[in-house]
């Protein structure tokens, strides 16, 4: 009965967002045009590829784009005629070719140096055409923009994840709790620093040589050597904690200590603000192999601090409304009220940090591959096909498309950010 | 009031200490070994003598001295206890890392030392062979014990060490054994392989699953970087790091250079054009504000806010790019500005001419930035009460915004300056980098390219104060601006 409740409410409050956000024309437009970068991103392979859709070869039926995918996984093989093919010097039965004939870092030998969008260019018809024309070493613009797309939008979901998980759970840590409400006894606090000590050393420090091996096989085993690390810290962590129960009859031990949580918390918020972030990112990406995964890891975990105020600012004000206090009469304990009641009912503003969040991801990761750094040689983003303009003046085009499609990203996720904070929270505009 | 900034800035020293600390232990994960990168230069090959070798070594090691690197890292250590207490003795940085490679693989410092040794007595008898005949195979040995250095996988150790018993064990190497220096050379190979044979018999890996501290006292990198030396009241010994405390920022890794006079150098130019930015961004966005504020509703307003919103996403790496590609080549006949650098340093009007650019695309994002944060600020204070009893009283429109809404809408703008810092400092990397301006943001990222840690260190620290200063100034004024806002707790 309850729940139903309150899902009601849940409803018409979302239903009040919705009817608020819906009145920015600006912000609903802009959130048809992030259907069309996930689109674009999700099916990249399929409307940029240097493989056909479908082909008739040899009187046989293929789907070579929807086949590479299983053989990257590695659950089924090319056949023999297929495996080392070229694929645009095949004659076929039947083909179909995607919309946009080129892969993106696929070298056009004919159409290298430079080639134009209205320049003559070396081709069988206006099919193979470099619509956006091509770089020095003839790989097609348009191509590396569509393929662009989808690690602009891996790079705003995925820094995004992790900068809302560590958001969330700090903030709201530092909101709910503040400096005198958090009481741990001595014991358990005891206990934890010395597991935290174990664990580190038995997870980490035990185990350097096994992690370091593996990420020379690659980031796959290296992840999956580090979830073996963090499994053991875990589980020491759990073990230290269940001790503490018999350990607390003993009188002194039993004493609680209040945590100053909001103050640490805050500290940890200040450090990270106050190092340049384009720095900061810079001076760990430098040290490692360059991955474009890590760059957005790291994007993430040091894009955290925005989120963290928000929903510490909203906590403190949730957790002396009457509903909490209900909670508590009702005997149920901290964390039980923080998970199920305070955070859910916190959340919503915290979308207007992502959004704003996700164009500085994207800005960042774009500033990152413009300077060269962080993104392997054979990725190609947006930021990188702008980067090569500065090499040939000439080539106006690889100035204007990449830069257009980076700008119009952004502008796209802060109209939505503005849209949501008018229909979320008026009073936060233009703070 | 006096308190809480006191207290304010006791909170500061934690903060700046795991701010360095964090700079510190990154710069410890960079690959590649910073006394390498400076000797390369000086110490090529040598000849092929012994004495070369050791002078190469020594070498090394006076100039890690210097740099500061032979101490360990930090005060303690958490490690293994097959972990020795001395590894950091072991001069070259890539010989101790695959020594620690081999600890973790078999616990037994003791063995794993004796091989170590028994390498280097192999390479260095070596040098005492001068017969032409041998020459290319000695040549090949010495690159294998080289090799060894770097390598702790089994497989390819075994196979390293039998290649060079292969060598020796050619026919004209045994029946040449009459002379010395051969003989020693033999009997030291076979002393390196029965060694590593011992490491790999009596492995302890059972040690490496008990945790040991290692307390190394103020005889630390960190600690000498931090503090410094040299003794605080006293004059030190010349070549003493007296710390960033005391304002020695060490020496860069590439030249030698003190970091002090390269960040003096770089952090002119930086200043001046963020000044400049700062001047005219303000002057063009506090009225911009204050009318779209005023005008709120109209056309007018909905079109500047549309285009302060554009040019506020506007990358101004993208801008630049497209300015240097069109305004600064002959490509489209629209040669007008320089492209890069600052031109003639002696003439203000080459230089202004030759900052236009970089700071036209600092400029715009701020303004846009700080125009939006205006409007803001005067929509807020519009709605007090106050406004409506001035516009009650019967006050000019002019005068109500001028003259009560405007100040009071100012407080926000003037401590948003603090936050302005670091955001103007990341923003001016990107430009910097573009337009070739030796400033702080291009000396950062060629420090981070070359990983040379001392100049990065000092660029990032300083940004860091300077950054928590501002926050602090802009409470401070926030509070005498505003007397409703009180810190000290009643």
């Amino acid at each position: 009965m309850t729940k139903n409740k309150k899902n009601i409410n849940e409803e018409s409050y979302w239903n009040i967002v919705k009817k608020q956000f819906n009145k920015n024309k600006l912000a609903v437009w802009s959130l048809k045009f992030v259907y069309i970068i996930i689109f674009l991103g999700l099916f990249a392979d399929f409307l940029a590829n240097d493989k056909p859709l479908y082909c008739k070869y040899q009187g046989k039926n293929y789907f070579p784009v929807l086949k590479s995918y299983s053989v990257n996984i590695g659950i089924s093989k090319w056949p023999k005629e297929l495996s080392n093919a070229y694929w645009k010097e095949m004659s076929y039965d039947k083909v179909i070719w995607p919309p946009i004939p080129y892969a993106a870092a696929e070298m056009d030998f004919n159409n290298s140096q430079y080639t134009g969008p209205f320049d003559e260019q070396d081709i069988i018809s206006n099919r193979w055409r470099h619509w956006l024309g091509t770089d020095e070493l003839g790989r097609d613009v348009l191509s590396g923009l569509i393929h662009g797309t989808r690690i602009a939008m891996l790079v705003g979901i995925i820094s995004m994840v992790i900068a809302s998980f560590i958001g969330i759970l700090l903030g709201s840590l530092a909101g709910f709790f503040g400096d005198n409400k958090l009481k741990i006894s001595l014991i358990r606090i005891i206990l934890n620093i010395i597991c935290l000590f174990l664990g580190m050393f038995y997870a980490f420090t035990s185990r350097s040589f096994v992690l370091g091996e593996s990420i020379k096989i690659s980031y796959g085993d290296f992840f999956l050597q580090f979830l073996i690390s963090i499994l053991i810290f875990i589980f020491i962590m759990i073990i230290g904690n269940l001790i503490v129960s018999p350990l607390k009859k003993i009188n002194f031990l039993k004493t609680k200590y209040s945590i100053p949580v909001d103050i640490i918390i805050c500290r940890l918020i200040e450090i990270f603000i106050s190092i340049p972030k384009l720095l900061l990112i810079l001076a760990i990406i430098a040290i490692v192999k360059p991955s474009i995964l890590l760059v957005m890891v790291v994007i993430g975990a040091t894009g955290w601090t925005g989120i963290a105020r928000f929903i510490r600012g909203e906590l403190l004000k949730v957790k002396n409304l009457e509903y909490i206090e209900a909670a508590k009469s009702l005997g149920y304990n901290n964390m039980r009220i923080l998970l199920r009641h305070a955070i859910p009912n916190s959340l919503t503003p915290v979308l207007i940090s992502i959004a704003f969040g996700i164009a500085g991801a994207i800005l960042i990761e774009s500033s990152l591959s413009f300077l060269g750094i962080g993104v392997p040689a054979n990725t190609i983003t947006w930021g990188k096909l702008l980067s090569f303009a500065r090499q040939a003046p000439e080539a106006w085009w690889l100035a204007i498309f990449p830069g257009f499609a980076i700008f119009i990203t952004i502008t796209i996720f802060n109209l939505i950010g503005e849209g949501l904070t008018d229909a979320i929270d008026p009073r936060q505009k233009g703070k | 009031m006096l308190k809480y900034i006191f207290k304010r800035i006791l909170i500061f020293i934690p903060t700046l200490l795991i701010i360095s600390m964090f700079l510190f232990s990154l710069s410890n994960l960079a690959p590649g070994d910073p006394v390498e990168l400076r000797l390369s230069g000086g110490l090529a090959a040598g000849s092929g003598q012994l004495a070369d070798q050791l002078a190469g070594d020594r070498a090394y090691v006076d100039l890690q001295k210097k740099m500061g690197l032979h101490l360990p890292t930090f005060y303690f250590k958490i490690v293994t206890k097959a972990y020795p207490d001395t590894l950091h003795k072991i001069p070259k940085k890539n010989e101790r890392k695959n020594l620690k490679q081999l600890i973790s693989q078999y616990g037994n410092w003791n063995e794993i030392y004796s091989y170590y040794k028994s390498i280097k007595t192999l390479e260095y008898s070596l040098f005492n062979v001068n017969n032409e005949s041998y020459k290319s195979d000695i040549r090949t040995i010495k690159e294998n014990c080289v090799a060894l250095y770097r390598i702790y996988d089994d497989k390819k150790i075994n196979t390293i060490i039998n290649e060079i018993n292969d060598i020796i064990n050619r026919n004209k190497w045994i029946s040449q054994d009459s002379i010395q220096n051969i003989k020693t050379i033999i009997q030291n190979s076979l002393i390196l392989k029965s060694n590593y044979d011992i490491v790999k018999n009596n492995q302890t890996t059972f040690l490496n699953k008990i945790p040991k501290i290692l307390w190394f006292g103020k005889k630390n990198q960190y600690h000498r970087w931090l503090l410094g030396e040299a003794p605080w009241f006293k004059k030190g010994e010349v070549g003493q790091s007296k710390g960033f405390v005391r304002l020695d920022f060490g020496y860069s890794y590439l030249d030698g250079r003190p970091v002090k006079s390269i960040i003096l150098d770089a952090v002119r130019w930086t200043v001046i054009i963020n000044i400049i930015t700062i001047i005219l961004a303000y002057l063009i966005s506090i009225p911009i504000g204050v009318i779209t504020a005023v005008k709120k509703g109209t056309t007018f307003d909905k079109v500047t806010t549309t285009i302060l919103f554009m040019l506020y996403s506007l990358p101004s790496f993208w801008v630049a790019t497209i300015l240097i590609i069109f305004i600064t080549t002959d490509e489209y006949g629209m040669n007008f500005f320089p492209t890069y650098g600052l031109g003639n340093l002696e003439s203000f009007w080459d230089l202004s001419y030759h900052l236009i650019l970089p700071v036209f695309c600092l400029v715009y994002g701020s303004f846009a930035f700080i125009s939006r944060q205006m409007r803001g600020s005067i929509l807020d204070v519009i709605q007090q009460d106050y406004i409506r009893t001035a516009k009650a009283k019967g006050l000019k429109e002019k005068v109500i915004i001028w003259k009560h809404a405007f100040r009071n809408s100012l407080i926000p703008i003037i401590t948003m300056f603090a936050n302005l810092l670091p955001w103007m400092i990341s923003g001016s990397v990107i430009v910097e980098i573009i337009f070739s301006i030796p400033g702080m943001g291009q000396a950062s990222y060629t420090s981070v390219i070359a990983r040379n840690y001392p100049v990065l260190f000092t660029i990032v620290m300083f940004s860091a104060i300077l950054t928590i200063v501002g926050i602090l100034l802009a409470d401070i004024i926030y509070a005498l601006v505003d007397p409703r806002i009180k810190f000290d707790k009643k």
